[in-house]
This record gives structure tokens, sequence and C-alpha cells, in this order.
């Protein structure tokens, strides 16, 4: 509170690069400086660079759609998303930074009878696990969301859904500026502008980065760059089974409150929620294109137009403000890979395809973990990259199989 | 109040139009804007402002700024200073408690300054952590701005317009109409303000949303949604005009020039009594403004000082370079910036231009060209970043309330590049998207951080130029769905119809129970329409296939079927079907319902590294299918065609051409669910009457749950259902479909590597669990459920699951989770009806 009357800075300037770090994290993004953050926090280490090639959140962390929840399909992963959720619960006090994390409820939509078995089948996993979650039938989705359109006027008229009451909405930049902030008080340094352009090995170790502000060497280093990973773990040598895509997503103008809870429709390949600034924030699928360029498609405006109005009519001469684009770094499981890589100093935060927000605060954790005590976390070992190695996939792709 | 006729005055003041404002009667003339209408009787304050509640007046007159939006006809957001004024229209205020002249949540103008600074919500409301729903309450019903329409219902009269043109001129400015007269070819120029008269086709009132790749340019006219493809695009959107800042900057009278003029000329309103111009642009009202009866008391081309003072949200008074002056307009010029959106969005690179003090497009997109004032065409002196003055708040973004003083102190909190500014402040983020704030802001960064424009730069431009109805955007919503031949029977049999992927089906007809009691007691039939069809044909067909699939097919003879699974290079299971050999180089292969596309893409693909000389033909479409099953199938069969169907003659796994009530059909004798059969496929357009012939000759229709019901008692597998992309043939239990002795084939690099960490096994159990129901084996997940339904012929519940390898033996006892609490199951491995196989053989 009383920082809203004195004026403190969030982190310091830049400073100079120094030659030495213990740890150098490529990627000032959510992953990166929440490893940062953690390395420091939960294991004192706290010579650490964050090389950032931009601004701070300036990729997938500052562009997604701000859904946090773990009613995810595998035990792997649904395990892994709750202990996530757990640390975003805590972290807005934890970091003294309001996140206006709100668990409003998050309702997965069926409009088919094979999409609510999987939604039954994630409901079991989930509740074995200790996360809340369960089908609903459309009386209660009714109650949930008085909005939505359950009559059978829609193409595809909704059946049941799954319903996840921790699931919620953040602010995703104050995950940034929070973990940013955290991680500079504890003497981390944050170093915009300042892009890797190559990465040097010797005998399966990482020795160096170049940058466009000079050459430094670290004992451990970490990349966490979404959907340039390819690219930078190439510079090392290191191939991902890897491809990026973009996914888009846009905002309304504001108005007063309508929506509470968050609708998903995978069948439509639409999420809606609305943000506390009255805005629809409203995402898509990812394009089934590999690329870099960052220009969104009219078709998609027009697709996703069209099936929010499927489950929302009210919203017919709502008016779209911004439409935008974030690039996906998809592995071909579905699931994330985590952690050490051939290299034996340089390790990884990649692969999160379009949910790799949602992982932040527990990827900072575990990767702070690995490096402090060199041995992998028992909670990320089914991600590591080995597995496609030893070909143990853990497949969420498969909580999207679709019907017979 | 009007004005005497104005020479290029746009009303007509012949035509009244009533309307309604705050429930009141007002009246306008045709060709008003709501705004200017509601000007004219005598309304002053339009809007309260998004956080502080500041009242707002007209500003810009061009649907730019945020100032005059309400809600008209129960549509929020509106901005009325562009909407034509329409009889009986019902417009009201919105985001205000009272009224826009007395709104409650003034107060926060008051008193929440130094309480809300820029990011206060960031630093409060943290603990204790319960509170925050409570706060967030607040926060959330005092932001947004209109309300939604609840009676709006998504499918408004809107038309989307395919076009193609040579060349498309993006604004009808003078630059844009020498452009179109220059053009060659079919010329569409595209204009926002009214039509006239051209050489060249001209669609207006019109706004082209944004530039795609392909030359693809959205337009949007009233209702209509033109998507137009263009060889050459020409930009012409002329330039924005800037606000300046100082203290007061908001307040209701304050009004940029062309908001002045076009008051004046086109709806004969007198803009205010006693008037300061400040800005060369403004200076140039001069005579205009004095001819409508507006005393000019000050004129200023470039203070050094500035603030404007208000009376109740109204402009009083302004302290011009020290010099205390009353007045109730005050036309302000920050002079011109490119209208470069449209640009930027296409993927031009802006560069600021000191001299004039402009961002510039350069590096178009090819095919994209700019004229006029949009590609920088402007001469003026850049008008100082922020004046200095004393007194009220100084707005940077009066979308979103940020001030100068905001902006100040992110930089101090160290957010101090543009796009992090964006963020922290929300600076451009409003519903004008920086049409009037994105210079401003990028000017004040450079002023208070001591570097030039161009190393602070511009936030990305995003489309849509201007914000767009979600209606419009969608069109008429027309969503395929693939619909069997045989569909309007199904509906005349009363049949529920469900979605399975792109396809409409009959899920039963009134007791999925009797019909599969039909099937195994007497006779069903069934539309399997849906399942892929796939003729290969040619030379090396039967290579071809033995290479796709893991099972062999050049040693299966013609005439005979065998079953196949696909798989992909990591061995994992993609689909599955039959495979008949119709002749030596002629198969008809069969897929799943939903993979079809999926396969034949798969098998073109792969052929086409392999290069055999085949044809592979999608004819799902083209023919229809229907499985005739039941103990009584043989018989019933036996009067509608000439073919023998003995036994010897027509074997189990036999594929004949035979006739059927005269339809040529292929029919396959297969047993997917587990009693006698005949799967007839047949051309599409003969279905109806096949279906009739057999429904005649007693066969009951049934519907996919039966089908379920049949096949789980067979154990058959459903792909997709009872597998996920992970499963291969060894964990399934179907390893037997493995000719590992081939050289090669689609995943046979993978078959040695492959592990079975579970497996695909049946399951009796005395309660029905879910599909998806979890096995719980020592605390942990041990398994799951894929499917399961209630048996009548078996007795009891049955279902699929996977298991830990050392529970997939017959008789092991697995424990399921249902409804919270474990309940035995049994491991059977054979399967539940006929394991023999007796009765498909019979």
């Amino acid at each position: 509170m009383k920082d809203i009357f004195r004026v403190r800075r969030m982190w310091r300037p830049r400073a100079e690069l120094k030659d030495r770090y213990d740890v150098v994290i490529i990627g000032g993004g959510s992953h990166g400086l929440a490893t940062a953050y953690y390395l420091a926090k939960n294991h004192g280490i706290t010579n650490v660079a964050v090389l950032e090639q931009s601004y701070i959140g300036s990729g997938a962390s500052g562009r997604n759609t701000t859904i946090i929840r773990s009613n995810y399909r595998t035990p792997e992963g649904a395990e892994f998303y709750k202990r996530s959720v757990e640390l975003y619960e805590r972290l807005s006090g934890e970091l003294d930074f309001n996140l206006m994390f709100s668990q409003h409820g998050h309702l997965t939509l069926a409009h088919t009878d094979s999409s609510l078995r999987v939604m039954q089948e994630r409901a079991e996993v989930n509740q074995i696990l200790g996360i809340d979650s369960r089908v609903v039938h459309p009386e209660e989705i009714g109650r949930l969301c008085p909005q939505i359109d359950l009559s059978d006027k829609p193409t595809w008229p909704i059946m049941g859904a799954l319903y996840h009451a921790p699931g919620g909405i953040i602010r995703h930049d104050a995950v940034v500026w929070g973990f940013a902030r955290g991680a500079d008080r504890a003497g981390i340094e944050l170093h915009q502008n300042t892009a890797v352009t190559a990465i040097e090995t010797d005998a399966g170790h990482v020795t160096a980065v170049q940058t466009n502000r000079g050459r430094v060497e670290a004992d451990v280093f970490i990349s966490a760059t979404a959907g340039w990973s390819t690219l930078t773990t190439g510079m090392a040598g290191v191939r991902l089974p890897i491809t990026t895509h973009i996914l888009q997503a846009f905002v309304t103008e504001p108005v007063k409150p309508f929506l509470d809870v968050i609708i998903v429709s995978a069948q439509m390949h639409v999420y809606v929620s609305q943000t506390d600034r009255g805005e629809f924030l409203i995402g898509a699928e990812i394009e089934p294109y590999t690329t870099y360029k960052s220009i969104g498609t009219f078709s998609f405006l027009e697709i996703c137009s069209r099936h929010v109005l499927e489950l929302f009519p009210q919203l017919e001469r709502l008016k779209v403000l911004r439409t935008w684009t974030g690039l996906c770094d998809l592995s071909p499981d579905y699931s994330p890979i985590l952690g050490r890589t051939e290299l034996d100093n340089f390790h990884l935060s990649a692969g999160w395809g379009t949910y790799g927000f949602k992982a932040a605060p527990i990827v900072g954790t575990t990767l702070a973990e690995l490096v402090s005590t060199g041995k992998t976390p028992a909670l990320i070992a089914p991600f590591a990259l080995e597995r496609f190695h030893t070909d143990t996939l853990v497949s969420e792709l498969a909580a999207a199989a679709v019907s017979h | 109040m009007r004005l005497r006729s104005q020479p290029a005055e746009r009303i007509d003041r012949n035509h009244p139009i009533t309307f309604t404002y705050a429930g009141e009667e007002h009246t306008g003339f045709a060709g008003d804007t709501i705004g200017s209408a509601l000007y004219a009787a005598g309304r002053r304050v339009f809007s309260r402002s998004f956080k502080y509640h500041r009242p707002r007046g007209l500003l810009c007159c061009s649907g730019h700024c945020p100032n005059c939006m309400m809600t008209v006809d129960g549509v929020p957001n509106v901005r009325v200073c562009v909407e034509p004024l329409r009889p009986d229209v019902d417009v009201r205020d919105q985001n205000v408690r009272g009224s826009a002249d007395r709104d409650l949540l003034g107060v926060v103008d008051k008193i929440g300054g130094p309480f809300t600074p820029v990011g206060f919500y960031y630093r409060t409301m943290i603990r204790p952590r319960r509170a925050w729903p409570l706060y967030e309450k607040v926060l959330r019903n005092l932001a947004g701005l209109g309300r939604v329409d609840e009676k709006a219902n998504g499918h408004g009269p809107y038309v989307t317009v395919h076009r193609r043109v040579d060349v498309l001129v993006i604004g009808g400015g003078p630059a844009g109409r020498a452009a179109a007269e220059a053009a060659e070819g079919k010329v569409l120029l595209v204009d926002d303000r009214a039509a006239y008269d051209a050489s060249y086709e001209v669609l207006s009132p019109a706004t082209a949303l944004a530039i795609y790749e392909g030359g693809l340019v959205p337009v949007a006219a009233g209702n209509t949604l033109h998507r137009i493809r263009a060889g050459r695009i020409v930009v012409a959107t002329g330039a924005l005009e800037q606000p300046l800042l100082f203290p007061g900057n908001d307040l209701v009278g304050v009004m940029l020039p062309d908001a002045v003029r076009r008051m004046v000329d086109e709806w004969a309103l007198q803009p205010g009594e006693r008037a300061v111009l400040v800005g060369e642009a403004a200076v140039d009202l001069k005579l205009q403004l004095a001819r409508a009866g507006v005393e000019i008391v000050a004129v200023s081309l470039r203070p050094e000082s500035l603030s404007a003072h208000g009376r109740r949200g109204r402009l009083a008074s302004i302290d011009l370079d020290g010099e205390r002056i009353d007045c109730d307009l005050l036309v302000v010029s920050g002079g011109l910036q490119p209208a470069y959106s449209l640009l930027a969005q296409a993927g031009a690179r802006i560069d600021y231009e000191p001299r004039r003090g402009i961002f510039v497009p350069t590096e178009l997109p090819a095919g994209v060209e700019v004229v006029g004032a949009a590609a920088g065409d402007i001469e003026q002196v850049p008008a100082p970043a922020v004046l200095d003055g004393r007194g009220d708040k100084c707005f940077v973004c009066i979308c979103e309330d940020v001030t100068t003083k905001d902006v100040k102190r992110a930089l101090r909190e160290g957010f101090d590049s543009i796009e992090l500014a964006k963020r922290y402040t929300t600076v451009t983020m409003g519903p004008c998207q920086g049409k009037l704030c994105q210079l401003a802001s990028t000017r004040l960064l450079a002023h208070e951080t001591d570097t030039d424009e161009s190393a602070i730069g511009t936030t990305t431009a995003r489309p849509p130029w201007r914000p767009i109805e979600l209606g419009l955007l969608a069109g008429p919503h027309h969503e395929p769905a693939k619909l069997t031949p045989l569909h309007q029977r199904h509906e005349a049999l009363g049949a529920e119809v469900i979605w399975t992927g792109a396809w409409r089906r009959a899920f039963h007809y009134g007791d999925p129970a009797a019909e599969v009691r039909a099937v195994h007691e007497s006779l069903g039939v069934i539309d399997v329409s849906t399942l892929g069809k796939v003729i290969v044909e040619g030379p090396g067909a039967a290579e071809l296939l033995d290479r796709l699939y893991p099972n062999r097919f050049s040693d299966l003879k013609t005439g005979r079927i065998r079953y196949g699974v696909l798989t992909s290079d990591g061995g994992r299971i993609m689909d599955d079907g039959t495979v008949a050999r119709l002749d030596d180089e002629l198969f008809y292969v069969t897929t799943t319902s939903t993979g079809s596309e999926g396969v034949v893409e798969w098998f073109e693909w792969w052929n086409a590294i392999w290069g055999y000389d085949v044809e592979i033909v999608n004819v799902t479409g083209a023919l229809a299918a229907m499985n005739l099953a039941g103990p009584l199938a043989r018989e019933a069969l036996a009067p509608l065609t000439d073919a023998p169907l003995d036994n010897e003659s027509f074997r189990y796994l036999d594929a004949k051409e035979i006739a059927v009530a005269g339809v040529p059909c292929l029919a396959l004798r297969i047993g997917f669910v587990g009693e006698l059969g005949y799967e007839l496929h047949c051309p599409a357009t003969d279905a109806g009457s096949l279906w009739d012939a057999l429904v005649t000759a007693g066969a009951t229709p049934f519907g996919l749950e039966a089908q379920r019901v049949l096949r789980l008692e067979k154990g058959h597998v459903i792909v997709g259902q009872d597998t996920d992309s992970e499963s291969n043939l060894l964990s399934a239990r179907m390893g037997w479909t493995i000719k590992d002795d081939k050289p090669d084939y689609v995943g046979k690099p993978a078959v040695p590597h492959l592990e079975v960490r579970e497996k695909l096994v049946g399951f009796t159990s005395d309660v029905l669990p879910p599909e998806g129901a979890q096995i719980v084996r020592d605390g942990r997940i041990a398994g799951r459920v894929t499917s399961s339904r209630l048996s009548e012929r078996v007795g009891g519940a049955i279902g699929l699951a996977w298991v830990d390898p050392d529970c997939a033996e017959e008789g092991s006892v697995i424990s399921i989770r249902v409804d919270g609490t474990l309940r035995p199951a049994t491991v059977t491995l054979a399967p539940f009806y006929d394991p023999e196989g007796a009765l498909l053989r019979s």
C-alpha cells in the first residue's frame, strides 16, 4: 500500500554485462524470470544474469490469454500443473505484487459424446490427484454461466462440460514484472535488449554465450525462449523435436461485467473470458503451418467471431479492438520438454505449445532445484528431452482425441 | 441552435428526425449524426471518462476518440459523432451512476488521484488473499464502458461479399482520388465519408480494416463485409490530427480543428462563443469561425505554456503564456501524423522523421503503395512534447485516462520502453488504439528520457484499423455438416441425430437396447456410409499396401478381406479398417469414419516418396454402405439377390460384387457387430432403395449406440476411443497384425523398440464404470477404462481398459474408481460374446 505514495523502481537500470556469472538464463519471459527468482529465493544463488533480446515479457508471456488451470489429462501433466496453480495462488502475497489471479472457474464445453468421454476421463484423473474437477450437465452450466446459449440452436449444442472451479485468469504482465522485481531485489541482473547471438560449446559442455553486448561465461546455462527455442538450442547444437507456429487472439472493447467464468470449446477452437478491464479476451488454436512471422490472418478473426457468437449471440455488436499473434513451440506429444539436454550444463524449458504460461512458477521452482542440486526433480522427470530417445512420450494430445 | 444555412451543409432542414436521448424526445435533421443532433439540442457533455469519470465532450468528430461513446438502441460503445441519425433511435448514456451531466462516480476525479496512481492495483488489495474477490468485484463493476445488449441474437442482417479488383485505393482524399484516376484495370476506391461520382467505382461510407497477406483487405460497409483481393493496393488514408498535451486538455470545449470544421460546414453548428485557437491548423480556422459568429479571443501558433481550467468539467478559461483568458472553446492542433496503421500492420517499417515530427512508413510490403499525407506528404513544425502549465490533469491518453504524471511515474519505476510503458500505464490500449496517443506518448517518453523519438519507437500496430463488430466479422453462420444419403430416412424414423466428427449420424431410433436385441435375435441394419472408402488400384497396389500396413496384403486372394491397422512411423496406432482385394491390382480399403481424409493423405504422402504406379481414390462420398446383421441376415438377403449366399459360396471374409434388390453392391462379409453380417457398399444414389428393401425384408434399423454395445461385446476396439496417440499394436494386443518378416513398412523400425507399459484388456464388473474411469492400484493411477456398457447378452457391465501388464491376465482382478469408490472388476482377454467367432462363420 505504501508503494502507491512513494515511487520505487521495480528493477535497477541495466548494468554492464559481466564476463562471468554462476548462471545465465536466456529469455526474460515468465519462465526465465521465475527460474531466476526461485534460484535466489530457494537456493540463494544470485550471481545470475537474465538475457532478454527485447523487453521483459515481450514474447509468449505477454501474448497469452492468461488462463491458469490444472485439469490436464495425464497424471503427469495434472500433477505438475496442480503444483503450479498452488504456487500461483500464493504468488501475489509472496511477491507483494497483485497479480490479480481470479479463480472464477473454468468450463471446457463438450459438444459431442466423445468429448464428454474425454472430459470424464480428465475429471477422474484430476479427482484422484485432488484437483477440483468434475463433469457438469447443461442445467449446472446454466447456473454457472447464465449467459451462454444452451439451446439447440447452435451448430454444436452444448452437451456438458468439464468444470474446474480453481481455474482462473491472471494479469500476465504482472507475473513477469513480479518475478522480475523479486529477482532484481535479490541481486539478479536483468539485461533487456541483450540478444544471444552464439553459444560456445566444448566437449559436451557450454562454455559461454556471445551477445550483442559481449561474451558471457557461466557455470550453468538455461534456455527459456518459447517460440525461439529451436533457434536458441540450435546455436549449441542441441536439436529439439519442436515446431514453431503462431497462435492468434483478440480483445474487444471494454464493457460492463457480463461473463465471470472462463469458457473453452475445443470443438470450436475458441476460449472466452472477460478481463477485469471489461474486455473480452478471445483466443483460438494454433495455425497448422510453421512460421516465425507474427502476421495474423483474417480467417482466424472470422471463424473465431462466428464461434464466439455460437456461444454468446448477445455479443454480436461488441467490437473487436485489437488482434495479435504469438509464437508457440509445439512438441510431438503436446507435453513440455523440461530439464537437462545432452550438454551437461545446458538446461531447457521448451515445447510448451499453448500452455507454458500456466506453468511459470513450477518451471521456475523445478529448474532452480535442478541447477542447485544437479538432480532432476521427480515432478519433471517425465518431461525430459530424453523421452524422445527412450520413446516414453506423455500424451496430452490424446485429450483432444476425436470421435470415431 | 443552428447557424444559418452553410454552403456545403449536409443536413436537410426539410426532413426533421425525431429520436430519444435519455428517454427525452429530441429532433435533428436528415444528414445529422446522432452527435451533431445532440449538440444542436444543447448537449455538451457526451460521456464520462474510463477511470476518473470526468465529463467529456466532442473532440475529434471523426469516430476516433472515445469521448462520444453512447449506447444506441442497446448497442454499447457507439461513437455518436459519426453514427448517422435514424428515426426513433434510442440513445442513452453509459458508464455513469446517474447521468453524463451528474455522475456520482465523478468523485473519483476529485479524490481518487493520489490514491489511484498508475498501476495502483498492482500494489494494493493483496492481503488478505480471500478479500481479493470482493475488491475485484468492485473493480470489475467500475471498469468497462457500455453494457452488452442482452437482446441481440447473433444473427443480425450481416452479409459477406467477395471481390477481386486490380487496384484498390484506400482513402478518398485528393491523393487517393488522383491515384484512382491514374490507375488502370478494375479500380475500386474505399472511403469512409460520403459517396461521390467518379470514373471508377467508389465504395462508401466504408472502412478498410487491415491489409493481410495475399492482398486481402476486409472492408466494412454498414452490415456488409467486403473481402477484397487486390493486385495493387494504394493506401491514401491521410493523416490524423493530433491533440496537444497540456493540463486540462480533456475538458469539454477543447476540440481538434477538423471537428470544428465539420461542425460548422456539415451540420451548421456553432462550436462555441468565445474561442482560443492554438496551433497552425487551428489558427487557419479563424475566418471560418468568425463567420459562424464565434468570437476569437486569442490565437497562438506556438505557445510556451498552456493550461485549461474548467467549471464543472466544461472549459471556462485558459492560461496562455501567462495570460488568463475566459473562453468556452479551445481549438488545439498538435499537428498531423500520417495514418500509417494499415501499412504497419501489413509489415511496413515505421521511422521517425524529426524535422516534421512524424512517423513515416517505409519498406512497404510487396504490392502495397502509399500516397499523400499517409506517405508523410506533410509540411509542419513539430509540436512540443508537452506544454507546461499548472492546474488540472494532463492526459496523454484520453481513452484510458493516462496522464503525463502516470507516464513519468512509470518511467521512474523502470517501465522505460514504449512497450513496457504501454503495458503498465495502458496508454494506446484503449478504443482509439493509439490514433490520438501513439505519437504523444512516444514524444513524451523521448522528452522525459532525454532520447529521441526514433530510439523510443512505436508500439506494434495491430488490426483492425477501427473497432469492428463481431457479428460483421462472423458474417452469416454457415457451418458445414456431412450427411449420409440416408439421412432423411433416419430423421423420418425419428432418430436422435448426433455429431461424430464432421458427420451427423443416427444415434438411436428410440430404444437402443431393443435395437441390440434385434441384431442378436433376428435382423438389424445400420447406415455405415460414414466409413472411409478408398480405392487403391494399379500394378504396385499390393506392394504399396504391404508397406503402409504392418499386416500383409500381397498374399490376400482376390475376393478376400483382411483387417488392417495403420501405424505411424513411431509404431503408434493411427487408424483401422478392412482391405478387400477385388482384383489382382485392385483393392478396396475402408477406414474409420473420421479417418478417411487423413488416411488418403497419408497414403498419397508415402506414395509420393515411393512412387508406385497406383491410383488412390477417396470414394467415401460416392458410395453409401449399410451393414445387414443378425442370425436372419442370409434368409432376408436371399430373396433380394441372385447370388448364392450359402456358407461355401460366400464365406466369412469374402468380398463379392452382387446385386441386391436391383442395386449393384460390393458385399463384404464381415462381423464388426458379432453376428452373421453383410456390409453392402453401393452407389450413394441407390442407397435409399437398397435401405428400403432391407427394411421391408424385416431388418430393424439400429443406430450408433447399439453398434457400440455390439462391438464391445466382441471386444472390438474403436481407434481414438480405446487407443490414444501413444498406443501401439503390442500394448493393444494386436501384435498378430504385424508381419515382421516383410522387408519394410511404416513403423517397422520402431517395432523392436516398442515397449508394453500397459495393455488393453476386456473386463467384467458388477457396476458400470463410466468411460474414462481410472484404475487404481496401491493408491496410484494404474490404468483407465476406455469403453463400458451394460450388456444384456453377457449379463452385466463389460468394458475395455488399459491396465498394468502384470494385471493383463485372464481372471486378474483390478480396482476401478466409480463415484469415488473402488470397485473390483475381472480381466477378460477373449471377446465377451461368441469368443470363437462361430456365429460370424455360420
